[in-house]
């Protein structure tokens, strides 16, 4: 159980910045997620934490203590690998209790602990095994369980999931949510899947080129990003980027959406009013903007629904392809010759090449600045 | 494998019949090759002298006697020393088993350091190493006679170990740098993080893991120094010196008769430690040279 500062932290090879001043701070029992393509320093930021990398510059705090110069070993923390990295030569218990064995302990006391952690991951009759005689799901329980062992104050988890079949995936997931919920310590997780991120963080930290795009809990990061690249890097199918011009219809401010010329069957110029006004809406009035709205944001038109409720605002629009999932039926219309991708119930399928009206809730939309796609 | 050509179509027709016992013929021939010289040694050392003075070389022996044996081994003389090949087996034996372990260790915790410890030119030094595995082993004679000289080593056993060791560490470390090349980076992160030392990684993890490419280098080391000769004739002195520059004075410093069968003998008392290190290892030998090319 500990708190974690991350201070204006940066790493150099050579002449490149892989972290151009990172700031993160996490209080005590919270599961971190971070998130972002390949490539992108949040590896390399794990490991810094770990103490597997040297920090170029900054300081990372456990506790309030500087950690910079301090040897992994001493900082109280433990890492799962994604490739697992137990240790080929010994058994399973022998891979639990290695780090008790390095730190002195007797025989008798590292059992006691292999056994309370075997339980709790429930590997009591793997004890024996070689990590090789083991499956990838038993395999990632026995590197979870060398992580527990200890209790230590951070644990680091490093694409923990990546190498699971699908299924197995998802239930390991909701088994790391389980041991969180119930041992409460302070996580830091590394994933590029955006499901395991909106799941398990209480706080996602989006990456990009060493910079944190946006840093706030799964559900604002879904519903606010902070930039056109957090809106689409999160939600599936992702995130509509609508062109427009930001307008005033009598009282009423709205986005003017651009007609796009080159379609054939595109329809009228229109105006769809905002629910609420953006920050600095004088100074954007008559701009170029980009109107951002989820797919599950754009429903078929229900009159007594958007009779309730004054941010539905009503739009024609041709049915171009449909997509059926099971769930929900990908919809792909044109709102004035733009692609748009809507989220619809199966029972309220439309058919393919006809017009159908849909509803858009403006009150869910976003507005952002085209030039520095940063959020308005 | 075998499932694999079993459920191939039998080949057809007496051409492929034919070609196949040729193939098993010509593989035959070169057997014979290559083993008619030890048959010949062998039948040879248990023949007495005036079998060998009356029948022919090839012939098998007809009385079957070890005493030409017993006599190498015992009684022949090397130079003027009359006791036998036995000090001087023992004598390769004190040079060969710490030369071949320390050169097998000090090659293991090179590849270690190589390759999990990346240090900053880390690269230049294996190069370096690596091009002592093209040095030869004359290019080393002067230099070393006279830093054996300086550490008061010259002629006696310890100043071979050295020589030996120093000479195979280009190789031992050569083979262990690219055994642990295939070990994953992650294993060291893991045992760094569980506080386990530079040493405790190398003994309890990397040692643990190297059994395949431990038996290579002990092979090639054994094989390497109990048959130098060029090193154990220039740097031991009478009574040090190993068996094979021993067989070398049996065999050319005899005087009157000829003794062929203790000759050979000797030759085979010389040679037999690395057919008997192959027979036991060499199973683990294939094993560790295609290691790692297999993910396992």
């Amino acid at each position: 159980m500990a708190t974690l500062s991350i201070n204006n932290v940066r790493k150099q090879y050579g002449s490149v910045e892989v972290l151009k001043g990172i700031d993160l701070s996490l209080t005590d029992g919270e599961f971190l997620v971070l998130l972002g393509p390949s490539g992108c320093g949040k590896s390399t930021l794990l490991n810094m934490i770990a103490g597997l990398e040297t920090i170029s510059a900054g300081e990372i705090r456990i506790d309030q203590r500087v950690i910079n110069g301090v040897h992994p070993k001493d900082r109280d923390i433990a890492m799962v690998f994604q490739s697992y990295a137990l240790y080929p030569n010994m058994t399973v218990a022998r891979n639990i209790g290695f780090s008790l064995e390095m730190r002195g302990q007797s025989k008798t006391e590292r059992d006691g602990a292999i056994q309370r952690v075997a339980k709790l991951l429930q590997i009591e009759h793997l004890l024996d095994r070689k990590p090789a005689q083991l499956s990838g799901g038993q395999r990632q329980r026995v590197a979870m369980g060398r992580a527990l062992v200890r209790d230590p104050k951070v644990f680091l988890f490093d694409e923990p999931l990546s190498n699971l079949d699908a299924k197995l995936r998802v239930d390991m997931r909701t088994e790391i949510k389980k041991l969180h919920q119930r041992l409460g310590t302070t996580v830091v997780y590394v994933t590029h899947d955006q499901i395991e991120a909106m799941t398990l963080a209480s706080r996602i930290a989006i990456m990009k080129e060493g910079v944190v795009q946006q840093f706030a809990p799964p559900q604002e990061v879904y519903e606010r990003p902070a930039n056109m690249y957090v809106a689409s890097f999160i939600g599936s199918p992702t995130m509509n980027f609508i062109r427009g011009t930001l307008a005033a219809e009598g009282d009423r401010l709205g986005v003017s959406v651009w007609q796009d010329r080159t379609a054939s069957d595109g329809g009228p110029c229109r105006f769809l009013p905002l629910h609420e006004a953006p920050a600095q809406a004088d100074r954007w009035l008559g701009q170029e903007v980009i109107l951002g709205v989820r797919p599950e944001a754009i429903t078929c038109y229900d009159p007594t629904m958007a009779a309730g409720n004054p941010a539905l605002v009503k739009v024609g629009c041709p049915v171009s392809v449909l997509e059926p999932t099971g769930a929900d039926t990908i919809t792909y219309i044109q709102l004035s010759g733009q692609e748009v991708v809507a989220r619809i119930k199966p029972s309220d399928t439309p058919v393919e090449g006809e017009v159908a009206d849909f509803m858009i809730d403006m009150g869910r939309a976003n507005l952002f600045d085209p030039k520095t796609e940063q959020r308005l | 494998m075998s499932s694999l050509t079993s459920a191939l179509p039998p080949a057809e027709g007496m051409g492929p019949r034919v070609a196949r016992w040729g193939l098993y013929l010509i593989l035959l021939l070169f057997a014979a090759y290559y083993l008619l010289p030890l048959v010949v040694m062998l039948s040879t050392s248990f023949k007495s002298l005036d079998e060998i003075r009356t029948g022919s070389l090839l012939s098998l022996p007809r009385d079957i006697s070890t005493d030409a044996w017993i006599y190498a081994w015992t009684r022949a003389c090397i130079g003027a020393d009359c006791r036998g090949m036995a000090p001087y087996f023992m004598n390769s034996l004190v040079i060969v088993i710490p030369a071949v372990i320390i050169s097998t260790l000090f090659g293991a915790l090179n590849g270690y350091a190589l390759t999990k410890w990346r240090f900053r030119g880390a690269n230049v030094v294996f190069a370096m190493i690596l091009f002592g595995s093209f040095l030869p082993s004359q290019v080393m004679l002067l230099p070393m006679a006279q830093t054996l000289g300086f550490l008061g080593l010259a002629g006696s056993a310890g100043g071979l170990i050295l020589v030996h060791v120093v000479y195979g560490l280009a190789f031992t470390t050569l083979f262990f740098r690219n055994y642990y090349v295939s070990i994953p980076d992650d294993l060291v992160k893991a045992a760094t993080i569980d506080g386990a030392g530079f040493f405790q990684i190398f003994t309890k993890i990397m040692v643990p893991l190297s059994l395949p490419i431990m038996v290579v280098t002990i092979i090639w080391q054994f094989t390497q120094i109990w048959n130098d000769f060029l090193f154990g004739a220039s740097f031991a002195a009478g009574g040090a010196q190993p068996v094979t520059v021993a067989l070398n004075n049996l065999v050319n410093t005899t005087t009157g008769v000829k003794q062929y069968n203790v000759d050979m003998a000797a030759a085979m008392i010389a040679g037999l430690p690395t057919l008997v290190v192959y027979a036991l290892a060499g199973k683990y030998f294939i094993r560790g040279l295609t290691a790692g090319s297999v993910k396992g």
